[in-house]
């Protein structure tokens, strides 16, 4: 199994002549016509979303699916003012639970991948067990253990053990990735006096940036996304996320489509951002064989 | 915090002290002494594991046994709960059926859709064009899930819905219907959610398998003359078979446990013409507080789960190359 070989090399395959050549290219306006009807069926729902948040009730009525004017922006003003709290609420929970998650997973992952202590391969059993165990065993018993240690609804009912949950996949991933970092440079470093923590700080973690950002991300949309557990373990408005203020904003707002969409727009952004600024961290971090089996 | 955890123990483990195994043979109490750091650095993960995960997940199997209602001491059942939940309960056994559908949907939508997609980015000649493509399909899976569902119940709304008003400007008027509402169609609307059935996570993965395949094995396919059809079928889908073996493990664990789809869209409803087992357990723990009753689907779910992923993983044979 390998991890993050870097990027893909480009598949040479035109270098067969100009017949193979020709071929290729007037073949490929039959797949972009593929794609594209492809992707037109994808983007429609979010475009019609986008299309329906800036009406009133009226224009809905009358013309659901068309753009209409005058537009209303103020849809988004009232939407933005009942779901900005869970926005922050999502990004408090999500942004915790990673730093603690990837710091804590990092550390236990290099230990599994550096050094040959007795009973690491039980231990390291002992984590991957853990993704074997599907949410629905554990979550009533998970839900009572936090009722009996009074975390319900509090912010840490959900950072710790999203933070504990996480680390399972994180460790298995960061192990592979960690073995296969050449052992000379860590040596070399050893003998230049460094002690272990330095190799760890300035070696290991510089030459793991992409597999930890990748990592971290996908920890955040798996946490972003829960909507089961924050469920069942909060009860005020106040700390709810995303998910669960969304879901209580659709039962709420049913039929006043307008600031309804918004909200959903709005909703959809802060991810949106995140990977504008990451999508090559995230598109080579799932497309270069990192998960495979 | 964590950090400071380790700085102490690990300054103190020198670099004769690590390089020393190979030379003598030490005894176990010495090694273990000697990587007493390695241990520190495992000892939040642990902590937080054994409280959070292992706990829990024993304490399902073992309540599985119980009647364990809120507030009243548990009371010890043995295979009780079991046999209430395949003999007597109706609701129950309905929802398997439910649940098999929803999973086999998304097994064979899995392994078609987003490899034909696949495909087709991966034999593009222009490498931006590639990227472009790439970029695009993975965008939808950044939209929040539940957004997704609950545009998904806007398209099947009665009255305002989507699906309706296209039929309607079809002509045919006669199928609309309030697709989530109606007992006869409410399942049927759950399972086909989310066409086109391409997944953006999962075209990347068959997008890898594909660009791992050796230029040379693809450059002599086509000197033989084996191109297009045929060379999906005898060259692309055999060497990445490891990845469809994924793409379907993580299909049937990911319909048995996508009862959240079904929580958000129609509750099980109406009635219980949509009930999956993920969520007959929810109810009974949530809304009815029967916690054991509970605990023994869950633990129906986590035998179901990991039975089927061992029988993909070691029976569906995988060509090494």
């Amino acid at each position: 199994m390998t991890v993050l070989e870097g990027q893909p090399q480009p598949v040479q395959r035109m270098s067969l002549g100009a017949g193979w050549r020709r071929a290729w290219r007037t073949g490929d306006w039959w797949r972009h016509l593929g794609l594209g009807g492809f992707l037109f069926f994808m983007f429609l729902p979010f475009i019609i979303t986008i299309i329906i948040s800036f009406k009133d009730i009226p224009q809905f009525d009358h013309y659901p699916f068309t753009v209409t004017f005058p537009l209303h922006p103020d849809n988004y003003l009232e939407a933005w003012r009942i779901v900005s709290r869970y926005i922050l609420n999502s990004i408090i929970t999500s942004g915790t639970s990673v730093v603690g998650m990837v710091i804590l997973a990092a550390i236990a992952a290099w230990a599994f991948a550096r050094y040959p202590f007795p009973g690491r391969e039980l231990f390291f059993f002992g984590v991957l067990a853990l993704l074997m165990v599907p949410g629905e065993l554990t979550l009533i018993p998970a839900f009572l253990l936090v009722k009996d240690l009074g975390l319900l609804n509090t912010r840490w009912v959900l950072i710790a053990p999203y933070i504990a949950g996480g680390q399972v996949f994180a460790i298995f991933i960061l192990r592979q990735f960690f073995e296969a970092l050449p052992g000379e440079m860590f040596e070399a470093a050893r003998i230049d006096g460094a002690n272990e923590l330095q190799v760890f700080r300035h070696i290991g973690i510089p030459l793991s940036q992409s597999i930890l950002g990748v990592v971290a991300i996908m920890h955040v949309l798996s946490t972003w996304n829960d909507v089961i557990w924050p469920l069942v373990t909060l009860r005020s408005n106040e700390l709810m996320t995303l998910t669960i203020g969304l879901y209580a904003f659709r039962t709420a707002w049913y039929t006043i489509w307008g600031p309804l969409m918004a909200g959903y727009v709005i909703a959809s952004i802060p991810l949106i951002i995140l990977f504008a600024f990451t999508s090559r961290l995230f598109v080579e971090g799932l497309s270069s064989g990192a998960i495979k089996m | 915090m964590t950090t400071e955890e380790i700085r102490a123990p690990a300054s103190s483990a020198t670099m004769a002290d690590l390089r020393a195994p190979r030379e003598r043979q030490a005894t176990l109490g010495q090694r273990i002494y000697r990587y007493r750091f390695v241990y520190l650095m495992l000892v939040p993960t642990f902590a937080l594991l054994l409280t959070f995960n292992y706990y829990p997940a024993f304490m399902g199997l073992y309540r599985a046994f119980f009647k364990w209602d809120i507030g009243l001491q548990p009371e010890f059942l043995g295979l009780g709960n079991f046999e209430k939940l395949f003999i007597k309960d109706d609701t129950f056994i309905k929802s398997l059926r439910h649940v098999s559908l929803l999973t086999s949907w998304r097994v064979i939508s899995a392994v078609t859709f987003p490899f034909i997609v696949a495909e087709l980015i991966f034999n593009l000649r222009s490498n931006v064009h590639k990227y472009t493509y790439r970029v695009l399909t993975i965008l939808p899976a950044v939209v929040p899930g539940i957004v997704i569902l609950l545009l998904w119940q806007f398209i099947y709304d009665g009255t305002h819905g989507l699906l309706n008003a296209f039929l309607e400007g079809v002509g045919l008027e006669d199928w609309q219907q309030p697709w989530l509402g109606s007992p006869k169609t409410a399942l049927y609307a759950v399972t086909f959610m989310g066409f086109p059935w391409v997944g953006g996570v999962t075209v990347l993965i068959y997008l890898a398998g594909l660009q791992g395949i050796s230029d040379e094995v693809i450059d002599s396919s086509l000197v033989d003359g084996c191109s297009g059809l045929r060379r999906i079928f005898s060259i692309d889908i055999p060497l990445i078979l490891g990845q469809f073996k994924l793409i379907i493990v993580l299909a049937v664990i990911g319909g048995l446990q996508g009862w959240v789809a079904v929580f958000v869209m129609t509750a099980g409803g109406p009635g219980t013409a949509s009930m999956v087992p993920g969520l007959w357990m929810y109810n009974n723990a949530f809304l009815w507080n029967k916690m054991g009753y509970a605990s023994a689907i869950g633990m129906f779910l986590f035998v179901l789960i990991m039975g089927l992923t061992i029988i993909n993983v070691k029976f569906v044979k995988t060509g090494d190359y």
